[in-house]
């Protein structure tokens, strides 16, 4: 297989030793990389049932064969750690030129074990591991610890880092790099966990060739043409935030924690209105042709504050709080992004906090402290304070809705909006029934972007039987670990006319591999059960795939077609009725390797 | 919606045709300037046509000027159906939206 190197580099960072690990080709063939090579690293280096605050809880930096080769939209680095929020596998994807320079350092990922003596930077340096002092660098948010670090080692370095939230260990903490964040299931906690500020990778390689750089060469020019096309033009034009008015007037808008899916003031917080009235600019990430990355600026008479944002980050800090100005939403998103904390998290848990004081159930800390669905100066202050654990309502809400909800206790479980920890993103899934079985099964927890659903909802031939929507679920969950494994960003998904098609082709260029669609898929099918062979592993149960108590009443989604929907879903992914995964399946997946996994996990 | 251009709502209603207020999501509002626009049509393929009429800078972003149909990154939703065939017919009633095709993000 070209396009890789065969071996990661493993870092102990209670020692500061470092040592190479290959990777046979076979499993670079199997999974191919990023999401895929690092949820197998996970499973590879993690002991069973390994809490996330654990020095043994691996942390993995995973690239992909596609990242460095000219085709747009590929440099995405994929992390997988065990996630403080869910217990289970916790996965994110950011967009980085960290994945361009970790490719050139000869390793095509990076595996983090252990907890270091002292703060400290991680320094790849090529092949060259070193633990650097970070005590300097405390307290500082990520923007500023990248310019520091870059001004100490080298221009030529790239940072991932993570802020005060990753410090102080809120369990959604982000991981930062190029202003970019991997923050869903909190992979910024367990850096702060084995105290490592920040890493640093200077890689000065080559690329790995490419099987065939001229096919590749050309197969970039066609997707970087096609990558301007109306396909991607909502990416361009507004950005992600165009979905607010929209989803808004569909009834999917979650508003006020869920209690609503329409928000009276959607127009004031509208993508539409953002760039009539907020536009800054607008950028691409790295080696990206979409440039979907847009940046709005506050025009309140305040100090004046910049930040990109994304239409996830808008109705969590805007519609899900009930807060109907822009300029706080703006505010709010940019302490997320400072702090370095998921923002749909942070927005969902201080949701479930108004919700307990619209109930009268008390929070800990000054009744003048809580937040208040609306109230704007509320969720800033909140946000502060969780971002420092200041304060017994801060340090509460650092924990996430489910565990502060255990805390709490009197029924306010009811309206914790998770899924196995990880609170919901911004589909109210009432109304999209493929929507909530995705949010029920996938391994994250409730993720929209690892089977992206929705599409299926909002399809013209939207299926009705619940086999239909479990087998088009799967399949779009296929779709997206591919994507993730490639790695390709989700925004080219229709730019392609028969994707798995179109892909087979560019991993044949690119690898050399002899694949088809049909191997493809069964690709992307085997990574969704390599993550789910994780979470069976850390003790996942039937219970854990299932929707929040609000969601399954009866103005909701009816608990028997939930779990109508779930065994379908089951059955199109030939395992058992328990969720479990017959030995049989793995074998015809090729996992036969990690059969004692499943023994593990039954 | 707050806007520069089409400051009046047109109607390129005849007497056998309906009037059809158009929802307008995302770019077409932002080009637009408004978020609804009235135009006639007893199919989606002539509402499509209207709606260039109505608001010729649709023309190339939105809706093609070759065909006068949606181009790929659109499309309508009626009656909270998706659908992008031009053939669709349209009741009086009908509450028809136009939207990115890519939902979602």
């Amino acid at each position: 297989m070209q396009a890789i190197h065969g071996r990661a580099l493993v870092v102990d960072c209670s020692t500061g030793t470092a040592e190479p690990f290959p990777i046979l080709p076979a499993v670079s063939a199997a999974v191919l990389g990023g999401a895929g090579l690092a949820s197998w690293l996970l499973l590879r280096f993690a002991p069973p049932r390994v809490d996330a605050w654990a020095p043994e809880n691996p942390f993995v930096l995973a690239a992909g064969p596609f990242i460095g080769t000219g085709l747009t939209t590929s440099s995405k680095l994929a992390i997988a750690t065990t996630s403080p929020q869910t217990g289970f596998i916790g996965d994110s994807l950011t967009s980085s030129y960290l994945a361009l320079v970790l490719r050139r350092t000869g390793f095509d990922a990076l595996v983090v074990v252990g907890r270091a003596p002292r703060w400290s930077v991680l320094f790849v340096d090529d092949d060259q591991v070193r633990l650097l002092p970070a005590e300097h660098l405390l307290g500082r948010d990520p923007e500023e610890t990248t310019a520091t670090l870059r001004s100490e080692l080298g221009r030529d370095i790239r940072v991932a880092a993570i802020g005060r939230a990753g410090e102080r260990l809120v369990r959604y903490a982000a991981v930062v790099n190029d202003g970019r964040l991997a923050g869903r299931t909190g992979p910024g906690a367990v850096l702060g966990a084995k105290r490592i500020k920040a890493i640093a990778v200077r890689g000065t390689g080559r690329f790995p060739a490419v099987a065939d750089p001229d096919g590749v060469h050309r197969a970039a020019r066609q997707l970087a043409t096609r990558s301007l096309g109306p396909e991607t033009a909502k990416y361009r034009e507004l950005g992600t935030v165009a979905n607010l008015a929209f989803f808004s007037r569909l009834g999917v808008l979650p508003t006020r924690n869920f209690q609503a899916g329409s928000f009276p003031a959607a127009e004031a917080l509208s993508g539409e209105r953002l760039v009539t009235q907020h536009r800054a600019d607008r950028q691409a990430c790295a080696a990206c042709t979409v440039g979907c990355e847009h940046h709005f600026r506050t025009s309140d008479g305040g100090p004046a504050t910049t930040v990109r944002l994304e239409y996830e980050t808008l109705f969590a800090l805007g519609s899900l709080c009930g807060i109907e100005d822009p300029n706080v939403v703006l505010r709010a998103a940019a302490l997320c992004d400072r702090y370095g904390m998921d923002a749909i998290s942070a927005g969902g848990t201080i949701a479930w906090a108004m919700e307990c004081v619209e109930r009268g159930v008390p929070l800990p800390g000054s009744p003048d402290e809580w937040p208040r669905f609306g109230d704007g100066a509320s969720l800033l202050r909140t946000l502060e304070a969780i971002g420092e654990r200041r304060g017994p309502l801060g340090d509460l809400l650092a924990e996430g809705s489910r565990r502060a909800a255990a805390i709490i206790g009197q029924g306010s479980e009811a309206w914790a909006m998770h899924v196995k920890g990880l609170e919901l993103p911004g589909y109210h899934p009432k109304r999209l029934r493929a929507m909530a079985l995705g949010f029920a099964v996938t391994p994250r927890g409730a993720c929209h972007n690892r089977t992206s659903a929705y599409e299926i909802d909002f399809s013209e031939d939207a299926p009705a039987s619940a086999e239909r929507i479990a087998q088009a679920t799967a399949r779009s969950e296929d779709r997206s670990a591919l994507l993730d494994a490639l790695p390709l960003c989700k925004f080219l998904r229709h730019c392609f006319d028969d994707f798995f098609v179109e892909a087979a082709s560019l991993v044949r260029l690119v690898t050399g591999l002899s694949c088809d669609a049909d191997e493809l898929q069964r690709t992307g099918e085997r990574i969704v059960t390599l993550k789910k062979l994780f979470n069976l592993r850390q003790g996942w149960t039937r219970s854990d795939d299932t929707l929040p108590p609000r969601l399954l009443s009866p103005n909701g989604i009816d608990p028997a077609e939930l779990d109508r929907l779930i065994r379908a879903y089951y059955r199109v992914r030939g395992w058992a009725a328990d969720g479990s995964i017959p030995p049989e399946r793995l074998r015809d997946l090729g996992l036969e390797s990690l059969l004692d996994s499943v023994s593990i996990g039954s | 919606m707050t806007g520069h251009e089409d400051q009046s709502d047109v109607s390129t209603m005849t007497r056998e045709t309906t009037c059809h207020r158009v929802e307008l999501y995302g770019l077409p509002a932002v080009i637009a300037g408004r978020r609804t626009l009235e135009v006639a049509g007893t199919t989606l393929a002539e509402l499509a046509s209207a709606l260039v009429v109505a608001c010729p800078r649709l023309a190339g972003p939105v809706i093609d000027p070759a065909t006068g149909w949606l181009n790929r990154g659109y499309v309508f939703v009626v009656d909270g159906r998706f659908t992008r065939d031009p053939a669709t017919a349209l009741e009086a009633a009908s509450e028809i939206l136009l939207v990115a095709a890519q939902a979602g993000g």
